[in-house]
This record gives C-alpha cells, sequence and structure tokens, in this order.
C-alpha cells in the first residue's frame, strides 16, 4: 500500500462534520429546513420547561421577511419563545452553538432531545443561508434583565460564538427566545405541514399552552387541558446486554480509578453482587474485579465483556419511562378538532429489545366527514413527544397498525394497508433509548419486539372503539328499519290491493297488521341497540373504577 | 302454484299466470290482513337442488325452496316484486312484450311520475333482473312466458331443406323456407315454441357450431349445399332461443343433433351442457330449453393427435378458463349431469381437459390442409359418418 503523505490527512470538528451534512439531521429540503428549525426550537422550549418543573407556555411564529439567498427560496423567520426557566449568560453559546453540548447526551432520560445535534444546525442553517446565527434572549429568575444576543457557530473549532450581546429589559420573570432567519418553504398542510406538528405537539403534551402565528392564518391558542407537568423519572444505568464491547469500554472511562466490581455495580442496571459472584462461577477471576477498571487492558475488558453477554441478567427497569396516561390523552384529543369518539390505551411500561418502552395509543372519529371516503386515517406518530413526519412507510409504528385487522372493530382497510375513514390513530413510543433509523429522528427503527408491542396497543384500542362502533351500527339499523317501515309498507300493501282489486277496507287492516308485524321487528332492533348501549356503558365503568382505584392506590 | 313438470309437454295456459298472480297476492293479503308474516317460496334455482334425470336427459329441480319472509329485510324486496309483478300482467293483459332492458326502464319511468314509489327505484339492471328471476321462481314460469324476453342472440341457421311455419300474434300464419333465404340466416325467436319445423326433402343431421363465424364460413363454402343438413352458430353460451330451437329440431324433426366447438372446461361446461341439459339456474325451464340428444362432435381429446391439430396450455392469464378448470373440478365431484354413467365419455373429456390443462380451438381444424376451405367440413362430416363423437 501506498504511504500517504501526513500532510494530506486533517481532522474536522464535529461542527464542521454538521455543517457540512446538514441534510442528515434534517435539512434536506427546504421545507424540512423550516420544519426541523421550529422544531428543535420547541423541543428545547419543552425539555427546559419540564426540567425546571414548570408548566410550559409556548409561542410560535413564523412569518415570510424576503425572498431567500437559495434558489426559488423565500427567507422565513422563525421565532420561538417559552416561560422555561432561562439559560445563565455562559450557557447560551454552548445551547445554541456547540454540537454535542448537551445535559441530556446519553442520560437515559425520557427527554425529547437526546444529543445536542438539533438546535446547533439550526444556527448552522441559518448562518450558512442567511449569515446571521440565533438571536436569544433569556432571562433566568435570578436576573433583573434579560440577556439578548446573537450566537453563531465557529464551525472550525464547534464553539458557540456570543456576539451583540446587550442586557435589556423583558416583561416575563423567566423564560428563552430564540430566533432563527432561514432560508425555506413553508408548508402549512399534509403530513410534512406545520400545522401537523404543531397540532402532533400539542395532542401529546397536555400541559402545554401554545400559541402560534403562520402566514395566512389568525393567531391561534391552543390551550393546555392538564395541569400537571409531566414527573420525568430518574434517568437508568444502561443494562450491559445493550452494548457493544467498544460502547462498554468507553463507559468505564466515566468512573476512573475504582473498582472493576464497583464499576460494574454502579455503571450499569442489573448487575449486583450475585451477578458478580455467578461471573466467578462462570470463570472471570475474582481479582478482575478487585483490580481498578482504569487498569484493565483490552484483553481483559473483552473476556470481562463477554462473560456478562452469555449470562441471563433480568430486563432492564422500566421505570425511566415517561408516559402521557389514558386520562391527559383522552383531554388532549379533544384538541385536534371535534370528535365523534375515541379511544385511548396506555400500555404498562415493558422491555423491546433490552429497552424500556412505553406505548400509548389514542384512536379517534372525526365529526368532520368532508375528506374523500377512501382517504387514509390521519396517522400521528410521537417518539418521545416529538411528532414524526418523514418516512413512514419505514417506521415501526406504520408496520404495527398495517399488521391490525382493523376491519374486525368495524374500519374500513384494504388488506394489510392503512385503514380509511375520517379517523386519527395516534401513537406514541416513549424510551430513554429510542432506536431511530436516522440522526434526524424521522422514523422508529421496526423491530419485531416493538412492532408487537404497539400493535397489541392498538388491538386493545380497536377493541375499545369497536363497541363505540357497534352501538352506531346498531342505532343505524334501527334507524334503516324504522325508515323501511315508512317507505315500503304503503307502497307494498297498495301494490298486493291494486292487483287483487281488494277494497278500502282490506287495504288498511292488511297496513295496520303490517305495521304490526314490522313493529315486532323494531322491537328486537332496539332491544339489540340497548344490549349494546349497555356493553359500552359498562366499558365505561369499569375504566372509570380503574382510574378510581388507581388514584385511591397513589393517595 | 304449480309444480315442476319433467317434460315439455304440459306448460302453463295463457290465462294461468294472472290466476297464479293474483291468488298469490290475495293469499299475502289475507296474512297481512292477520298481521301474520307472510312467506313466499321459491324453487332453489342453484347445482345443490339439480337432480339429473336420466329418462328425459336434462337437470330438473330438486324439492329445495327458498321461503323468503316478510321482515324489516325483506320487505323491500318483496315489495320491488310486487311492483315489477304489476307492470309484467299488465304487459300480459294488453300482449305487449318487453326485453329485461325495457323493464329496466319502464320501472324506472314508473318511479319517476310517481314519487311515493321512490324506494323501489333500481340502481342498475342487475336489481330488477334479480327481481325479474324471482317472480319466474315464485310463479315456477319462464320469463317469456311473462312475455320478457332476451335480445335475440346467436342460433343463426341455414338449410336447404328446413320450412319454418309461425303462428303470428293475431293468429295468422308466415311460411319461412330457408332454402329461399341464400346465404341469409333465419333467426330463431324468443318463443320458438310458436313455430312450427318441416322438411322438404329428409334431413340427415343438424350441426350446432360453437362459433357463428366459423358456422357462417361452412355455408359460403357449401356446406348445406352438398349435405342434407341444419347449419347453426350458436354463439358462445346458447341463449334461450338457441336452447329451444334446438329443442324444437330435435323433438319436430327427430334428426340426429351435434355439437362442434372448442375442446376447453368452459365449452364442455358453459355451453355444451346448457345445450344438452340445461343449467342449474334454469331447472324450471330446462324441460323446453334442452335439447338431451345432442352429441359431441368435436373437438375431442383424440382428434388433437389424429388430425395433428395446434392444441396450446392453458395461460395462467387466462382467467376464464382458469375458473372453468376449477369450476371442472368440482363438477366432476357434484354435478349430477357429469356424475350420470350415460355421459361418462363427456366426464372423461373434462378429466383429460384437467389432467392436461390443454385447450384446442374449434377453428384449429383448418391447421390440417390449410390450402383447402373444406377440410373443416370433411373431417366433421367423416366423423359423424364414422360415429366419432361422444
Amino acid at each position: 500500500m501506498a504511504k500517504t503523505p501526513s500532510s494530506k490527512i486533517t481532522t474536522s470538528s464535529t461542527a464542521e462534520y454538521f455543517s457540512k451534512n446538514l441534510q442528515q439531521v434534517g435539512f434536506s429540503s427546504q421545507t424540512k429546513a423550516v420544519l426541523t428549525t421550529l422544531k428543535e426550537a420547541v423541543d428545547n422550549a419543552l425539555d427546559a420547561c419540564e426540567e425546571g418543573g414548570i408548566l410550559p407556555e409556548v409561542a410560535v411564529f413564523i412569518e415570510k421577511v424576503g425572498a431567500g439567498s437559495i434558489k426559488n427560496s423565500d427567507q422565513i423567520r422563525v421565532r420561538v419563545e417559552d416561560n422555561g426557566p432561562g439559560i445563565d449568560a455562559d450557557d447560551i453559546p454552548k445551547v445554541f452553538g456547540e454540537y454535542l453540548a448537551s445535559s441530556k447526551f446519553g442520560r437515559g432520560r425520557c427527554s425529547r432531545g437526546q444529543q445536542g445535534i438539533g438546535i446547533s444546525a439550526a444556527t448552522t442553517w441559518a448562518q450558512l443561508t442567511s449569515a446571521s446565527g440565533a438571536r436569544v434572549i433569556s432571562k433566568t429568575a435570578n436576573m433583573r434583565k434579560a440577556i439578548s444576543c446573537v450566537v453563531e457557530v465557529d464551525i472550525k473549532n464547534n464553539r458557540g460564538l456570543m456576539k451583540e450581546r446587550e442586557t435589556i429589559d423583558w416583561d416575563r420573570p423567566h423564560g428563552t427566545s430564540v430566533e432563527f432567519i432561514v432560508d425555506g418553504r413553508i408548508q402549512l398542510n399534509g403530513d410534512a405541514g406545520l400545522l401537523n406538528y404543531l397540532n402532533g405537539t400539542a395532542l401529546v403534551n397536555p400541559h402545554l399552552t401554545l400559541h402560534y402565528k403562520l402566514p395566512d392564518l389568525e393567531l391561534h391558542t391552543i390551550e393546555r387541558v392538564s395541569k400537571e407537568i409531566p414527573e420525568i423519572p430518574d434517568a437508568t444505568e444502561p443494562h450491559p446486554h445493550t452494548m457493544k464491547l467498544g460502547e462498554f469500554i468507553a463507559h468505564s472511562h466515566l468512573f476512573g480509578r475504582v473498582k472493576t466490581a464497583v464499576w460494574l455495580k454502579k455503571g450499569f442496571s442489573r448487575v449486583h453482587d450475585g451477578v458478580l459472584e455467578e461471573l466467578v462461577k462462570g470463570g472471570v477471576k475474582r481479582n478482575l474485579l478487585e483490580k481498578s477498571v482504569d487498569s484493565l487492558v483490552e484483553g481483559e475488558f473483552k473476556d470481562l465483556f463477554v462473560a456478562i453477554q452469555n449470562m441471563k441478567l433480568m430486563a432492564p427497569s422500566t421505570r425511566s419511562v415517561l408516559s402521557i396516561g389514558e386520562e391527559s390523552l383522552a383531554k388532549s384529543i379533544k384538541r385536534l378538532g371535534a370528535v365523534d369518539f375515541f379511544s385511548v390505551v396506555s400500555r404498562k411500561p415493558t422491555i423491546c429489545d433490552f429497552k424500556p418502552v412505553q406505548v400509548e395509543v389514542a384512536v379517534a372519529r372525526l365529526e368532520e366527514r368532508s375528506m374523500e371516503p377512501d382517504a387514509q386515517v390521519q396517522v400521528l406518530r410521537f417518539a418521545n413527544r416529538v411528532p414524526l413526519q418523514f418516512d413512514k412507510a419505514a417506521c415501526a409504528i406504520v408496520h404495527a397498525i398495517e399488521s391490525v385487522h382493523w376491519r374486525t372493530y368495524g374500519l374500513v382497510q384494504p388488506k394489510g394497508a392503512i385503514p380509511q375513514g375520517p379517523y386519527i390513530i395516534a401513537v406514541s413510543v416513549v424510551s430513554p433509548f429510542i432506536k431511530f433509523k436516522n440522526a434526524s429522528k424521522e422514523t422508529v427503527d421496526a423491530s419485531e419486539e416493538l412492532v408487537e408491542e404497539i400493535r397489541r396497543a392498538l388491538i386493545q384500542a380497536g377493541q375499545r372503539l369497536s363497541k363505540h362502533l357497534r352501538r352506531e351500527t346498531k342505532a343505524n339499523e334501527l334507524e334503516e328499519k324504522l325508515r323501511h317501515i315508512e317507505q315500503f309498507c304503503p307502497i307494498l300493501v297498495e301494490g298486493l290491493c291494486r292487483i287483487t282489486k281488494a277494497p278500502e277496507t282490506r287495504k288498511k287492516r292488511a297496513e295496520d297488521g303490517l305495521i304490526k308485524i314490522l313493529g315486532r321487528d323494531t322491537h328486537m332492533a332496539k332491544k339489540e341497540l340497548a344490549e349494546a348501549h349497555a356493553v359500552l356503558e359498562a366499558q365505561q365503568e369499569a375504566e372509570t373504577q380503574a382510574k378510581q382505584l388507581v388514584m385511591d392506590l397513589q393517595n | 302454484m304449480t309444480t315442476s313438470k319433467a317434460t315439455s309437454s304440459k306448460r302453463l295456459g295463457d290465462d294461468a299466470i294472472p290466476k297464479l298472480s293474483k291468488e298469490l297476492c290475495s293469499r299475502l293479503l289475507t296474512d297481512l290482513e292477520r298481521a301474520k308474516r307472510p312467506v313466499l317460496y321459491a324453487t332453489k334455482c342453484s347445482l345443490d337442488n339439480a337432480r339429473y334425470n336420466q329418462k328425459v336427459g336434462f337437470l330438473t329441480p330438486g324439492p329445495k325452496k327458498v321461503a323468503t319472509e316478510l321482515n324489516v329485510s325483506s320487505v323491500k324486496k318483496m315489495s320491488r316484486a310486487i311492483f315489477v309483478l304489476e307492470v309484467l300482467l299488465r304487459n300480459l293483459e294488453t300482449g305487449a312484450v318487453n326485453t329485461k332492458r325495457e323493464l329496466y326502464y319502464i320501472s324506472k319511468g314508473e318511479i319517476k311520475h310517481n314519487p311515493m314509489l321512490k324506494p323501489l327505484d333500481f340502481a342498475d339492471q342487475n336489481e330488477s333482473d334479480d327481481i325479474i328471476d324471482f317472480i319466474c321462481e315464485m310463479l315456477e314460469c319462464y320469463r317469456e312466458e311473462l312475455n320478457c324476453y332476451a335480445n335475440d342472440r346467436g342460433g343463426q341457421t341455414y338449410s336447404q331443406q328446413l320450412v319454418v311455419t309461425e303462428t303470428l300474434p293475431d293468429g295468422d300464419k308466415a311460411v319461412v323456407d330457408l332454402s329461399k333465404l341464400g346465404t341469409t340466416p333465419f333467426q330463431p325467436k324468443n318463443r320458438p315454441q310458436n313455430l312450427k319445423l318441416s322438411a322438404r326433402k329428409p334431413i340427415d343431421f343438424c350441426l350446432i357450431v360453437e362459433s357463428e363465424g366459423t358456422a357462417n364460413t361452412l355455408v359460403a363454402n357449401g356446406f348445406t349445399k352438398r349435405h342434407n343438413s341444419i347449419l347453426m352458430g350458436a354463439q358462445g353460451v346458447p341463449s334461450n332461443a338457441v336452447r329451444g330451437w334446438c329443442k324444437l329440431i330435435q323433438d319436430q324433426l327427430k334428426v340426429p343433433l351435434y355439437f362442434f366447438g372448442d375442446l376447453d372446461a368452459y365449452t364442455m361446461q358453459n355451453i355444451f351442457r346448457t345445450l344438452k341439459a340445461g343449467s342449474a339456474a334454469s331447472l324450471i325451464r330446462n324441460s323446453d330449453y334442452s335439447a338431451p340428444d345432442v352429441h359431441f362432435l368435436g373437438v375431442l381429446p383424440e382428434d388433437i393427435k389424429k388430425y395433428d391439430l395446434s392444441d396450446y396450455p392453458v395461460r395462467e392469464n387466462d382467467a376464464q378458463e382458469v375458473r372453468a378448470l376449477k369450476k371442472a373440478q368440482d363438477a366432476l365431484k357434484n354435478d349430477p349431469f357429469f356424475h350420470d354413467k350415460r355421459n361418462k365419455g363427456l366426464s372423461q373429456i373434462l378429466k383429460w381437459l384437467l389432467e392436461n390443462k390443454r385447450r384446442c380451438e374449434q377453428q384449429a381444424y383448418f391447421t390440417v390442409d390449410p390450402r383447402d376451405p373444406t377440410m373443416p367440413e370433411k373431417i366433421i362430416v367423416d366423423k359423424i359418418k364414422r360415429g366419432n363423437f361422444v
């Protein structure tokens, strides 16, 4: 092999990498660029509010300010304001201008952001397309005045640069406002539209009050329906079975000079003294566990790793997942529009692919029927309470929806496809370790276990929904029967009388007799309707009782 | 109500249908007056109620009846049936005739002029056709007896010997000598029972050709000049007119009948079987619309080898034939016609078709000697002479 001159090999900063590969993190088209910018800002706002224990109130303003520098694009201002705890002055450039400078990276919590890439990528996009970074105003409770500045990414060194810093008066106790001017195009409607994102965000965040002003639309407010701030469960340590050897070794570097046994017990979930004993019985030398972890050589790490992988360990704890809850979801779904009826299912947290996951599903039928009859139902996908709007076909959620036989529950469904009709199917997957298919977090990887878990939730929701539909069918049947009687009785009797030339008296008697006969049928239909109604009421009663029981237990 | 008849000799008289209809309606009305659910019984016209009567040679209805009890679900069907029956009775009274399509539009017209009847409206012709069939099954009569005819279709007939005498509705008689028609065919009527047949010279046989085009070719090439025969084109699945016409030729002229068509499952089951023994859907009228003496002249499986005919495997995208092959499997198990030992030769052809999954068209006879246009005729006549048919 020819030797490459060492002068030609260069290293790039993380910022440099992402600035050249923004398509990987959601900036692959002009419409996506606007949506991703908005999404990253809103995600950060909501995460900050939850961290600070504040009921979030977020305002979104999007407007066209001129022609963009890229061909066929507009220059768009995206501003997101929140009432979160605010950011300390020193942290502002890190948050908005530095890649991977996150409080969330790999910590195993159910936050929306995970790595600390998104908002810095939005700043980079603004910088690349309109030559100005993010304009930030932030104020914490301890500040008398707010800080206003422009943050830019120092791409060469992956650092945030703060410019035009000044202190200003701001009419709120704490909060953050971030504004980007970016090139892009605004898409309001459709799967990938801004409205879909904002409505979806409202659905899975019942505690959020959202104001938004979009081009050509009036200022709109979606009020919160829950005053409970979701309690974010504590992070869990990683489970050894979810790791690869490299990650395993890298994980040890976080611990410095501690005994290997201590590292294993403190650094991983489901590893305790019993497990260590088993390891020794399985052939791992006891003195290896006594050695300091920073003195282990690669071979020792490998032996240890292989021994742990071959052991049976308890599945990780599911306590780290955060749920929306059936009650909140039920209230929240009504914010999407007038809903005939709906069913919500919150599955218990479970383990899929050795990771704790909780799946929640809401299925609702809309009163609005203006859509085309064979149009697919509206599918809303969420991962850690963030709407997913792209690459639908490959998503675990869509796979699960397609695998359910919706016809059994009264919906129209072409074989093996997404059902049709005026319904919304919303599926939320929450996990501290969601496996996405790409860095822009657009699609949840469709592993068999996860698809099955989502499928079960959907089946439960379908069963509940079918009781509503059954009652409705019975009511329609009754109406149809009554209509039949009114329509056909006179026609039949008159036809018979004309053919037989029967006198008026016979006609009258026959009409009376026919009404009696068909009246018996409608009596049956009324009985069936009452039965269907009773089944539904029993279900609702059982659900209320279950909720009461949970509340009692909590108290 | 009448019972189904095994032979064609006894049919309903001219006034029987109005009388039966009035009796039926009166019974319904009486039941209604007593608040008792009226029930309509109709002969079940399906294969599971079909009996193959060896003596008569066609499929006859079994004892099964379909009972339609008046309830919320059936009140629409019953109302429609009474409505259409009234239209048909009016036709019978005035002597007017209509096709099914015309009746569909007459019904729509009635409904248009009387908004109260709107709920009876037919969305398409299939709906009104079903009601007409329901009335026939209830009264056990032929559609033709209700003055309701299909469009004339198929049955173009050529002969130098045949003379047809038609009794017209006004009692006049029209005599048609087919030898005077040149190359113009005689088209059988919807009610061939009104025709009287005679022969100027003895007729040796009647040949029914599946393809009307091939029948025309044979005539153009002089078939009827050279042979004392009747030659007819069936044009695919035989219409009631063709079926009744064959039956008339068989009964009145007592000449042997031969069918010449494709060698495939569709022809065997849907065309030849219908011509010879009727169909399960028309159990009530098979007695007057089947010619049990007709023989299957070809194409026979052995002809392929003997005449080195061009045959080919059934293609997967040939939906009609693939379906017919599936049906053939069922027919061999359940169809009383193919079960009967007299029709063993025919069921063996079906088995051959199922095993070999090949088909051979009637026009393949033209491959035998492409330069001799009369070669198919020579083969047909030779087969008849040698008794090479089933």
